[in-house]
């Protein structure tokens, strides 16, 4: 009898996984994001209060600890389950688009975004930007304040930078567009002189922000999110805008992507979603959360503590061309990891 | 059956992993060893395979040292508080290495609770020692733990009294134990140190984060850098080879081996051996090791989350995902009991010609990371035809199936090991068909083992990140993946709630299986015995 | 009754038993004695079934049993009943579920099953004990259980395999009558394995020994009485039987 007991009530156990695969009817959409769940789950959220829609969601994990979207969505391409793929930055969007994953759309609430933030087939269209600053302590020394990422090759330095790993996420990023700019010597200067000021690697930017804010390291390149979300917490760090001077090479700004994907199983809602989230609505209630990301529509305040991205110097980088560099820099970053 | 459970593990897992294998040797068309050449093409990467072997050996050693006479402690002694000591040292099973490596860092890096007391110049030398091979052996020996002590204490309690009597006639408790306990229960420690280095192998959460580079890493950058799968099984397959030779070492020397195992028959519990004058000076030396390697940890976790508040806030964010992944964890311990029941059997009696062949294949699932196996899921069951099974939990509990499927099979094999050929004899030749002797003399003779199979697998698949991060359907996250993801920018007492909250739903199975299994095992007649510290004679019942 | 016929076969690259002839004449009392390990408990086992020849034919009450290494009626439909060495209760199980687990097997209607096991039961002296578990009977009782189990199928043929080594003198004398009783009423073919020179003169109508792995006539009670068969002669072998 104990043991029917026990049968029974495992049973019963088992049957919940069951109930777990009943969904509400009525409309619906599939996105996966990249962006941080703490961000987009409100904003999907309201998307579903707003349209009646339900936003069924895959998120991301930190770009150096998880490896699902960006691989789900390429192995999922012969029979895609996402109808949207939300990118926090734009290299995986023009990624997706060069595998034949992404499909046009050119949504009306794109027009006030600048169109170096856009594809110009419609294949993604960038919104609610970040930007590549560097993070310093207030009391960092004597030493002349970092204004460029080649603050880290400077031997008043030495020993006491951090950057996340840059095989992953937007460190990444930044590493091809600065090869993509300034050409393979540049980099491996930029590598070189790294290893030889022992600069730490972290294992993502929010810990490279985290270091600099327990003192452990003076400075650290980071995604702004990250700066500003410490500095809120009140770390004595200020934020630099790197590259700003005439001639400079400007800030690399990483805007959202947003890519309707091809075959979707709900297109139409998909729609309706990519145009909810280029809404300047939408970027005005990123730039308020925690997440201060620049809004890119003009009308639209920048975050507290940011700056807006018509007094930002921006890279004038083209990203197809820096989603075709990252596989070049990123065997020459994997050797300069094996250090 | 035991064809339709042999079919369910090809489906589960060879189907995929020979979608994904079978990818690394195609380029274009053409058959190509490209991508192994890659793979070990350096001395560099060549030299990471060695750290992670021996990464992956230290931990099981160490997890052996400590959990092996932990496990004894708890099983055969008069420890105090042995029950409640037991349930402490699982904890670990519960909680995602990442988290524990996490924790650590809290406790003992730079910025940390350790620098806010000790000074900076402690903390930074304490932080060099975590983020090194020392601070990867203490993390992933931490985790692990649980897996040799649960199963020592699980193998202790199948020993024969007789022979340790026969013993004890010429000689004290302690060279009892040495001689002819640890004899016996050998089967049981090896294969949980076995389990602890395939374990270790496959894992590249802790080593990535303590900055320890392993070879499990090289295969996760081909995924997380290069969105390369093929190179990313390919990375994996030598760890799959290692995993093979330490299987096939255990086989050689262990398999062949017979027993002879205390009767499941008997009803009574294993004798609890008297610590006499030593009781005191060891349960303190046991606290001592389960403050450090499980509490400390924990604790940070607590004090992390902060407040009650936080919790609420937590269940409010995730409550639905925490039910899934009781729900699915469930569905997947039961599937994995009967899987691992039929497959156990089939390898214990060699039932079916191609019992060897099953054995391996759950070997070979549990050694391959799982993001290699989610892709292969990914490739087999996504179209159109099966979306019955890939838009739903169901793939996730085949994905479970396939990877954990070896827990069942071989405690499975252990539990029927322990129970005498004449049992089956008997009901055969009172007329009773297979099915007849397997459901009303088999099972319940090895219920006792297959509450321990339900409960380990319940624990693994509650945790798991690797492949329900690769297949869970659209909005059906689970609590591990929920706080995953969340570790991006949510806030650090969010993350310490949930991880706490995972700990404890994960503990409540546990508690189950302790209260049924107690159960079980009372009864009997006591009659003296002598002393295992030399002390004066204890009590056994027979 | 039973009938080997050129019945051999080999255990861990070892000839146990080779080119093995036996005729058992339904309704006799066999004893095998041997020196240990000569095959005993071999021989029975694969008259069970539990065990395949290597070569030769084993007959059942007329019918083919194996043959040429193949066995043609599997042990559950062989009929016959086993009392094993270590008894092999179920311990989950209580009495009553011990014998009713046979009974189920075979079809029976539960009326009928509980009948059965009624009857049983009075006839092995333990009425009224059925809801006890193995682990609370004394030895003498887990014995009677085992012979009930072994019975209550009616089975043509009882295998007993050295059953009563572990009782005392007294018991052990009472199990022999026990036995003895029962074979005088239900009628069965009986292969014992014994040790034990008393349970071999008070049990055997006919002795076999084995004897480097082949059978050999060892003595042959000459009358059968239900009051008190006189005992059959043993050879003068000290590796016949052990007191």
């Amino acid at each position: 009898m104990a043991q029917r007991s026990r049968v029974t009530a495992f049973g019963l156990l088992a049957l919940s996984a069951a109930a777990a695969a009943c969904r509400a009817p009525g409309p619906e959409v599939v996105v996966y994001t990249s962006e941080d769940q703490v961000f987009s789950e409100p904003i999907l959220r309201d998307f579903e209060a707003v349209t009646g829609i339900t936003v069924r969601a895959v998120y991301d994990t930190e770009e150096a600890k998880g490896t699902g979207v960006m691989n789900r969505l390429l192995s999922e391409k012969d029979n895609p389950q996402a109808d949207v793929y939300w990118a926090n930055e734009p290299v995986r969007a023009v990624l997706l688009a060069q595998e034949g994953v992404a499909a046009p759309y050119v949504s009306p609430e794109a027009k006030g975004i600048p169109e170096r933030f856009k594809d110009p087939a419609g294949y993604w269209t960038g919104f609610s930007a970040r930007a590549r600053v560097i993070m310093v302590r207030t009391d960092a020394g004597d030493a002349p304040e970092p204004s460029s990422l080649l603050a880290y090759t400077d031997p008043a330095w030495a020993g006491r930078a951090v950057i996340a790993n840059p095989l992953f996420g937007t460190t990444a990023t930044e590493m091809a567009a600065f090869y993509a700019l300034r050409g393979a010597g540049a980099l491996d200067s930029l590598l070189a002189g790294m290893k030889a000021n022992r600069v730490e690697v972290s294992t993502s930017n929010g810990e490279s922000a985290d270091l600099v804010c327990a003192g452990a390291y003076a400075f650290s390149v980071v995604d702004s999110d990250d700066a500003v979300a410490r500095a809120r917490r009140g770390c004595p760090v200020r934020i630099v805008y790197p590259d700003q001077d005439e001639g400079a090479m400007g800030t690399l700004i990483l805007p959202n992507a947003v890519v309707l994907i091809r075959d979707g199983p709900h297109p139409e809602q998909a729609r309706r979603l990519i145009d909810y989230l280029l809404s300047p609505e939408t970027e005005a209630r990123l730039a308020r959360s925690e997440a201060a990301q620049i809004p890119l529509h003009g009308e639209v305040e920048a975050p507290e503590g940011v700056r807006p991205i018509a007094r930002i110097r921006s890279m004038p980088v083209d990203y197809d061309r820096v989603a075709r560099a990252l596989w070049r820099v990123s065997p020459l970053l994997e050797r300069w990891m094996e250090r | 059956m035991l064809w339709a459970a042999v079919g369910v593990l090809v489906v589960a897992g060879l189907l995929p992993l020979a979608s994904v294998l079978g990818g690394t040797f195609v380029v274009d068309g053409h058959v190509t060893l490209a991508f192994y050449r890659t793979v070990l093409a350096t001395p560099h990467q060549r030299a990471l395979l060695g750290r992670s072997v021996t990464l992956a050996g230290s931990t099981a050693l160490a997890a052996t040292l400590v959990g092996l006479p932990l496990g004894l402690l708890f099983a055969r002694t008069d420890l105090p508080l042995r029950r409640t000591l037991a349930a402490l040292s699982a904890i670990p099973l519960v909680v995602p290495p990442y988290v524990m490596a996490m924790s650590w860092f809290h406790l003992v890096g730079r910025g940390s609770w350790l620098a806010a007391h000790v000074g900076p110049a402690a903390a930074r030398a304490s932080s060099s020692w975590l983020f090194s091979f020392p601070g990867a052996v203490l993390v992933l020996t931490t985790t692990f733990l649980p897996v040799v002590t649960l199963l020592t204490m699980a193998f202790s309690r199948t020993v024969d009294p007789d022979l340790e009597d026969a013993a004890r006639l010429v000689t004290d408790g302690r060279r009892v134990v040495w001689g002819v306990t640890l004899p016996l229960i050998m089967p049981g420690v090896l294969l949980g140190a076995a389990l602890v280095f395939l374990l270790s192998l496959g894992e590249f959460g802790v080593p990535m984060f303590l900055r320890y580079d392993v070879f499990a890493v090289e295969s996760f950058t081909r995924f997380a850098a290069f969105y390369d799968p093929r190179a990313a099984t390919a990375a994996a397959v030598p760890l799959v080879f290692v995993a093979f030779v330490a299987v096939g070492l255990e086989r050689v020397f262990l398999r062949e081996r017979t027993y002879r195992f205390r009767p499941a028959v008997r009803e009574a519990p294993a004798p609890a051996c008297p610590l006499g004058r030593l009781r005191g000076a060891v349960f303190g030396a046991v606290a001592l090791v389960l403050f450090v390697m499980v509490a400390l940890p924990l604790l940070v976790l607590l004090v992390a989350s902060r407040s009650p508040h936080t919790y609420v806030d937590a269940l409010a964010r995730s409550g639905d995902a925490l039910l899934r992944s009781v729900g699915l964890a469930a569905a997947g311990a039961t599937a994995l009991t009967l899987v691992g029941f039929l497959t156990g059997y089939l390898i214990q009696e060699r039932a079916l010609g191609v019992w060897r062949s099953v054995d391996t294949l759950t070997v070979l699932l549990f050694a391959l990371p799982g993001t290699v196996l989610g892709i292969g899921l990914v490739t087999v069951w996504n179209r159109p035809a099966t979306a019955f099974v890939y838009a739903t939990p169901l793939i996730i509990v085949l994905g479970y199936v396939a990877r954990y499927a070896v827990i069942g099979s071989r405690a499975t094999v252990s539990a029927l090991a322990a129970i005498p050929a004449s049992m089956d004899e008997a009901a055969r030749l009172a007329g009773a068909g297979w099915l007849r002797r397997i459901t009303g003399i088999t099972v319940p003779l090895a219920a006792r083992g297959l509450l321990v199979v339900w409960v380990l697998s319940f624990l693994f698949c509650f945790r798991d990140l690797g492949i329900t991060m690769m297949v869970y359907p659209p909005g059906g996250d689970t609590l591990p993946v929920r706080t995953f993801t969340l570790m991006a920018n949510g806030s650090p007492p969010l993350i310490a709630s949930l991880s706490v909250i995972m700990v404890a739903v994960g503990l409540l199975p546990l508690g189950l299986a302790g209260l049924l299994l107690r159960r079980g095992g009372r009864g009997g007649v006591t009659r003296p015995l002598p002393a295992c510290s030399g002390g004066s004679p204890g009590e056994r019942p027979t | 009754m039973i009938e080997l016929s050129g019945v051999s076969k080999a255990l861990d690259h070892r000839q146990v038993l080779q080119d093995v002839t036996l005729r058992v004449v339904a309704g006799e009392r066999l004893v095998v004695v041997g020196a240990s390990g000569s095959g005993k408990t071999t021989l029975l086992r694969l008259v069970a079934g539990l065990l395949m020849p290597d070569g030769g034919s084993i007959s059942i009450a007329g019918r083919v049993v194996s043959r040429d290494g193949r066995t043609l009626v599997p042990p559950e439909r062989r009929d016959v009943g086993m009392v094993f060495q270590d008894l092999a209760l179920w311990p989950h199980l209580t009495m009553r579920g011990n014998l009713d687990f046979g009974l189920r097997a075979r079809g029976m209607a539960r009326e009928a099953r509980e009948a059965r096991i009624r009857e049983m039961l009075t006839r092995v002296g333990l009425e009224g004990r059925g809801s006890a578990r193995p682990a609370q009977l004394s030895g003498g009782e887990r014995q009677r259980v085992a012979l009930a189990r072994a019975l209550v199928l009616n089975p043509k043929v009882l295998l007993m395999d050295e059953p009563l080594s572990s009782l005392d003198d007294e018991l052990r004398a009472r199990m022999r009558d026990e036995i003895l009783r029962l074979h005088e009423a239900m009628g069965f073919t009986l292969l014992y394995v014994t040790h034990n020179r008393e349970e071999v003169s008070d049990i055997a109508t006919r002795i076999v020994r084995i004897r480097a792995g082949r059978v050999e006539e060892a003595g042959r009670r000459s009358t059968v009485s239900p009051a008190g068969p006189r005992a059959a002669k043993l050879p003068e072998d000290p590796g016949a039987a052990a007191p």
